[in-house]
Order: C-alpha cells, then sequence, then structure tokens
C-alpha cells in the first residue's frame, strides 16, 4: 500500500513561520497590556483579582484572591482550550470613594479575570475549591503527548 | 555629588526606641502589620526618605504630597512604612542608611516583620511565626518567649539586609516572619506577626479589629501586591524555598 504524504513547500513553511510569530506577538502585546493597564474597569463595573498560575508535572493551577465574595457566586468557565475566564460577584459594591479616591468615579460589583495556561489542559476534567477566600482550579495536564529522543543511545 | 539616600527629619527622633521595618514583601504582612501599629498606636510621622534611586512618586494624603517611604514614631517606638514597593536594585542602599539612621538615633533593637511563604497556607489556620536574630541573646530572648527559631535557611529582601548591615555593626535586629501566602496580601500573617512582636516587646495591640478589615486590606492592597510581586521576582524571593548547603 502506498500512502501518499505531501511535503509542505517552502511558501506554506513561511506561512506557519509567520502565523506562530504573528500568535507569539498578540500574547506579547497581551501579556504586556496586562501589566500596565489598571485592576479595574469602570465601563464593566469590574476589579481584577489577584491572580496566579502554577504548572505541575501533573496540571496547572490557577489561584484568584476574591475578598468579599461567597462560593456560590463565582464561576470558572473555559472560553478556549488554553484560556479560563473567573467572574464572581462581591458580597457588596464598592467605589473609588471606599478608596478614599475622590477623583474617579466609578462602581465596581464584580471580580472578572482571564488566564491563559501555558500547557495544554483538560478543561473538562477541571475541578475548583475556594477556600480562605482564595479560589483554586485545577487543570489536569493533557496525557499522550510523545516527546522526540532516544534514551542510552550509544555511539560506540 | 548629593547623598544617594537622605533621610529628611521632620520632628524629633526618639532614641533608644525600638524600630519596626514594614516594608513590602512577601503577602504585604510587613506593611500590613506596621502600618496596622501605627494607626493603632497614632504614631506621627517624624520623617521621610528621599533619594533618587525610588521611583519618581509622591504619595497624596488629604492632598499633601508624602514620600511612600515613612518614618513614624512616639516616644519610644519608631516604624518604617513604604507604601509601594522599593525597587530591586534601591533595596540595599535604602536599607543600608536606614540602619545608618536607626544607629545615629541609637536605636534599642531593630525589628523587621515579614512574610514566610508556605505552600499550603490555605489549609493552615494557626500561622507560625518564626524569628531571626543578629546575636545569641536575642535568640536566646526569642526562644524564652515562645517565637520559634528560623535555623537552618535563606531569607531574600529587606530583612536579609537588615539583619546583615545590624550584625557588621554589632546592633540588635530581630526578622520576625509570619506564615503566609507569597503573591497574595495576608492580614491573618500580619496579626500573627503582631501577636508574636508583643511576645518579645512592650507593644501590645488587639489585633481583632486588623482581622475585621481583613477583606477590605486584601482589596485595597491588590495593586501594591501586584507591583511588590515583580520586584520579588527581581530580587529572587524564591531563593528562600531552597535548602541550602552548608559545608
Amino acid at each position: 500500500m502506498h500512502t501518499e504524504r505531501r511535503r509542505r513547500t517552502i511558501f506554506e513553511l513561511m506561512r506557519e513561520y509567520i502565523d506562530d510569530l504573528d500568535r507569539f506577538a498578540e500574547e506579547l502585546i497581551e501579556s504586556t497590556a496586562l501589566i500596565e493597564r489598571p485592576s479595574w474597569d469602570t465601563e464593566a463595573y469590574t476589579l481584577e483579582p489577584l491572580h496566579n498560575i502554577f504548572i505541575t508535572p501533573d496540571e496547572a493551577m490557577v489561584t484568584v484572591d476574591l475578598p468579599y465574595t461567597e462560593p456560590q457566586a463565582i464561576k470558572v468557565k473555559a472560553i478556549s482550550e488554553d484560556q479560563i475566564e473567573i467572574t464572581a460577584k462581591m458580597r457588596r459594591k464598592v467605589c473609588f470613594h471606599d478608596f478614599g479616591i475622590t477623583h474617579r468615579k466609578g462602581e465596581f460589583s464584580s471580580f472578572r479575570c482571564q488566564t491563559r495556561i501555558p500547557v495544554p489542559v483538560d478543561t473538562k476534567r477541571m475541578k475548583t475549591k475556594f477556600k480562605r477566600g482564595i479560589l483554586e482550579v485545577r487543570l489536569p495536564r493533557k496525557k499522550g503527548y510523545k516527546i522526540k529522543g532516544r534514551i542510552g543511545a550509544s555511539h560506540a | 555629588m548629593s547623598q544617594p539616600v537622605k533621610i529628611v527629619e521632620r520632628k524629633p527622633v526618639p532614641s533608644d526606641a525600638i524600630m519596626l521595618y514594614g516594608l513590602p514583601d512577601v503577602g504585604l504582612v510587613g506593611l500590613i502589620a506596621t502600618a496596622h501599629i501605627v494607626s493603632e498606636l497614632k504614631l506621627t510621622e517624624i520623617a521621610y526618605v528621599d533619594s533618587d534611586i525610588l521611583s519618581p512618586i509622591v504619595v497624596l494624603h488629604e492632598g499633601l504630597p508624602h514620600s511612600p517611604l515613612r518614618i513614624f514614631g512616639n516616644g519610644n517606638l519608631i516604624a518604617v512604612v513604604s507604601e509601594t514597593p522599593i525597587p530591586a536594585e534601591a533595596v540595599s542602599p535604602i536599607t543600608r542608611a536606614l540602619v545608618e539612621w536607626g544607629q545615629s538615633k541609637k536605636a534599642k533593637t531593630m525589628i523587621s516583620i515579614g512574610g514566610m511563604p508556605i505552600q499550603n497556607r490555605q489549609d493552615v489556620k494557626e500561622l507560625e511565626v518564626f524569628g531571626a536574630a543578629s546575636n545569641r541573646e536575642l535568640l536566646s530572648l526569642l526562644q524564652e518567649r515562645g517565637v520559634e527559631i528560623l535555623m537552618e535557611g535563606y531569607v531574600v529582601g529587606p530583612q536579609a539586609l537588615i539583619m546583615r548591615y545590624c550584625t557588621e555593626k554589632n546592633l540588635s535586629a530581630i526578622a520576625l516572619l509570619a506564615q503566609s501566602f507569597y503573591n497574595y496580601p495576608d492580614p491573618e500573617a500580619a496579626a500573627a506577626a503582631i501577636r508574636a512582636l508583643s511576645k518579645i516587646t512592650d507593644i501590645k495591640l488587639d489585633v481583632s479589629k486588623l482581622l475585621e478589615k481583613g477583606e477590605e486590606i486584601r482589596l485595597r492592597a491588590r495593586d501594591v501586591m501586584k507591583r511588590t510581586q515583580r520586584e520579588l521576582t527581581e530580587m529572587k524571593k524564591t531563593q528562600e524555598y531552597d535548602v541550602p548547603l552548608y559545608v
């Protein structure tokens, strides 16, 4: 049996390379914007919570600090294969005035953040826990990836 | 050439006082604890730090500009509080200048308060506070008063340098490190640190108000924590997790 396997042309390879570069640039712009933008959005009435991601050999774990939040007010959803969104309604509304700031106007009723997961994960098997005001989202890493390489190769 | 770090005194500074350091660090433990002490004991601003190596920031309070790095005090207590993280490259000259200034004011003991990150912080209700000291007498005092000693390990950041500079100058220094979150403001850890402080000093404070305001503090401290986290990365704070190699 003859298996036809078409070789990619140099133009296709270049196209793929440019696409990868575009994606990398987008991620870079996004991460820079995340660092420098304010932690609040007066149009969406949301505050961006502090959040972090930890990668272990078995899972990706996202933690989020959610003061003034009850567990039933938290929503976690996968918005793509590698991104999750966390929203949480606060027990009370807060405004700039509560922080002693009088030169800005705005009221906030919930937290909202999106996090990109840097390794392949199974979002369908996502588990959450909320304790001491910290939300923990555990996403098992996808298995079955093969890494090319030889162990114990000898040149003798 | 101007001095890189200048401490400008605004009011008479007490001598023979205990000098507390509450600089932004893991869980903002030192900052939250020291700010609470300043507020509860109604300490007034007695000096501030002026330096070109700090970020170009003023903090407005009631419409008036202030240095983000200020020194408060009363008759027998001096407290250093920074409202913004100290850039990693400025930590050394700033802490050195503060220690030298404290020495010139004959500070009795320098106590820095900070956090010690633990992985399972969410599951820990009773937070432990560990102490380190610049000499054996102070270590004995800590032990006598029920503060567990940090026997082996690395300390990274302002507390490390305050301890090092005090040891160089033969000054009394203690670091109180409360188990805490790494990346999230931790008022409970700050309360634990204040309780430990009350064991070794005459500073007796009720921490219930601090604990009641915990959620409010966590909400307000988000931006300072986020910026502090970047400086902690710069100063390789995670080395505190490392196991030291003794030879």
